[in-house]
């Protein structure tokens, strides 16, 4: 018997291709009594079981502002994302636990500018606290997301990112690594676009970044050109994971438990870990 | 707060170690290919409490078992069924016997990190249910190092009831917790044995204890392995560039065996596995010497090399778990080195990494 790690059983409610290797799954509990119960705040995660091919870690992509469900959007990288993407169907049933680790500091973004930077399947994190911040948008000042993929096919929540633009009190910036005919937005990498076209308002304003390790890299050289002190900018970690917990010992960077001390970090936290990655 | 200490001899403690198998759940050293396992015993035939200690496994499995099923569980088109698994074998009253001090201190630094934040109640269940009778060794073997570590084994309450060897055949029974105490009581046999504390005889209540001093002196005396835990912990802090951790692991075959026989890796995996519509999940041992240990789905691994694995080994061990928990990662058995199949000893790595030059 190993009670923290029996997971709860979610109906698939419904499947959105958002690119041709993402898919968002958006999951009810089966026991609609749990669904009440069930709370998180921007930045958490879930342990998410096909239950006979295993068990991932997923952040839960959507914000708990909006009601009755959460959505995990799943990129197919591995052996149980493949089965994830090709058996499972509207209908079916998954299992999940959680929610894990700890959220975005919506105390200390209060009342700043806010300025997300994302690339590819890094927008999942962001768009929960982007759900949120929408949601709660007169807690917040200027309010600006830069997103960018390899090609437009690959920008994940394409019709949300409509309604997006429709807001007027949000700045949407897109941008595509190379030049496409019908593509009329930016071109170029994030951290160009960042420099060249956002020229963010430094004062005052908090960066909540999350992309591939390529892109993170290039964008925390940007910001810290740009002036943005490492504390004002935070992002969220991926790293293996297994009970999500602070058990396994599978996610451990030097003293610090990703699943339980993090996924969210600011710069500065992240300084100050082991230079393992 | 003193708990009792009962004097006896060696036919005293067979007949109370029998007593206690006919009357309550034990387990015990069993032999099996040369070497000592924690088993279900029904007499005291079966098993050693005496096992050497390089031949005896840790108990860690009576607490943290080796597989476990987290669940079973049912698909098919009418939907999902997830089914509790058969009881917890583990988490009923039970007794242990001949575990050694530096095992017991194993699972006692285990408590901190299934303690933390979520508390995994069945590995509390399992320790909360169960009195461990611990023999004190008269003499370290090869790998041993258990003094060189920040524990007293004259004090461990790891353990329940320490069983010591005196001088002249007398054995000391000597209870180390309040639910060590009240076993004893309970079990003890007036007829083969007396509570040294509730004696008239004021010197057989005096000296008892310079008897078992004596005792510790002397196998204090015969430990081949020796060093400053302070000062590994210090020095291997400011050593995460050291190059000592490649030259320490380069004949490392990544075998894992060290982790699975460890009295304090936690590591732990969780696997699923189906036959058509039914299947099981379990939580099993898991090492992070492992190359798989870190790999992501991505292709991303932040530890492809030995010495990366090695570094977390022995960090984890005496520089990062002591940073979040206060207490080392390591009791000192010397069985990660005894198993070694390529002769590697966590004692020489650590300590060779500490004699190292700092990074800058």
């Amino acid at each position: 018997m190993e009670t923290l790690l029996v997971p709860t059983l979610c109906k698939v409610d419904r499947i959105i291709q958002e690119t041709p290797d993402v898919r968002t799954y958006r999951l009810k509990f089966k026991d609609e009594s749990l669904t009440e119960k069930f709370s998180w705040q921007p930045g958490q995660f879930v342990e998410f079981s096909l239950l006979g091919s295993g068990e991932c870690t997923f952040c839960i992509s959507s914000s708990a502002t909006r009601k009755g469900f959460f959505d995990c959007s799943i990129k197919r990288a591995g052996i149980v994302t493949a089965d994830i993407h090709s058996d499972l169907e509207e209908g079916d049933e998954v299992g999940i636990r959680g929610p894990y680790g700890n959220w975005f500091p919506l105390d200390e973004i209060k009342g700043k500018n806010l300025l997300f930077v994302g690339g590819g399947i890094g927008l999942a994190p962001l768009r929960s606290l982007i759900q949120y911040a929408i949601d709660n948008r007169a807690d917040y000042k200027d309010f600006t997301i830069l997103y960018g993929a390899r090609t437009s096919a690959d920008l994940c929540y394409k019709e949300e990112i409509e309604e997006w633009k429709k807001n007027t009190s949000v700045k949407v910036v897109l941008t595509i690594d190379k030049p496409e005919d019908t593509w009329k937005e930016n071109v170029g990498v994030v951290p160009k676009i960042l420099e060249e076209v956002v020229k963010p308002e430094i004062a005052n304003t908090k960066v909540i970044t999350c992309g591939p390790p390529i892109m993170i890299k290039y964008t925390l050289q940007s910001l810290d050109r740009l002036g943005f002190a490492p504390k004002d900018v935070i992002t969220t970690l991926e790293m293996k994971m297994q009970c999500g917990l602070g058990k396994c010992g599978r996610c451990n960077i030097g003293s610090t438990y990703i699943c339980k001390d993090g996924p969210v970090f600011t710069y500065e936290q992240l300084k100050a870990l082991p230079d393992e990655f | 707060m003193s708990f009792s200490t009962f004097v006896t001899d060696k036919t005293g403690l067979q007949k109370l170690y029998e007593a206690i198998i006919s009357k309550h759940e034990t387990y015990a050293p069993v032999e099996k290919f040369g070497k000592y396992d924690y088993k279900k015993v029904s007499s005291l035939k079966e098993c050693d409490p005496d096992s050497p200690i390089a031949m005896t496994m840790s108990v860690k499995p009576l607490f943290f078992p080796r597989a476990s099923k987290i669940m079973k569980y049912e698909a098919n088109s009418s939907g999902t069924t997830i089914m509790e698994t058969d009881e917890d074998p583990l988490a009923g009253k039970r007794v242990v016997l001949g575990v050694k001090h530096c095992d017991a201190r194993g699972l006692q630094v285990l408590d901190a990190v299934n303690k933390w934040d979520y508390i995994d109640s069945d590995f509390l269940k399992r320790r909360a249910n169960t009195v461990i009778f611990s023999t004190r060794c008269d003499k370290a073997d090869t790998h041993c190092f258990c003094t060189s570590l920040d524990y007293d084994l004259e004090k461990l309450d790891a353990l329940d009831v320490a069983v010591v060897n005196g001088s002249d055949g007398k054995i000391y029974l000597q209870a180390r917790t309040g639910k060590g105490d009240i076993f004893l009581k309970e079990n003890s046999d007036q007829s083969t044995m007396y509570d040294v504390q509730n004696t008239m005889d004021d010197v057989r209540s005096t000296k008892y204890e310079e008897d078992m001093k004596k005792q510790y002196i002397a196998f204090t005396g015969s430990f081949r392995l020796k060093m400053d835990y302070k000062d590994v912990n210090e020095k291997m802090a400011k050593r995460f560039d050291s190059p000592a951790f490649e030259e320490a692991s380069r004949n490392c075959v990544s075998c894992n065996t060290c982790a699975f026989i460890c009295p304090t890796c936690h590591c732990f995996k969780i696997s699923d596995e189906k036959i058509k519509d039914t299947g099981v999940r379990y939580k099993s041992y898991d090492s992070c010497n492992n190359v798989y240990f870190t790999l992501e789905a991505g292709g991303h691994n932040p530890r492809p090399a030995k010495f990366r694995r090695w570094r977390q080994r022995s960090m984890h061990k005496f520089v990062y778990y002591k940073e979040r928990f206060g207490v080392n990662l390591c009791v000192g058995c010397g069985h990660c080195a005894i198993s070694c199949p390529v002769n590697i000893s966590i004692f020489d790595v650590v300590n060779h990494v500490a004699n190292s030059p700092a990074s800058s």
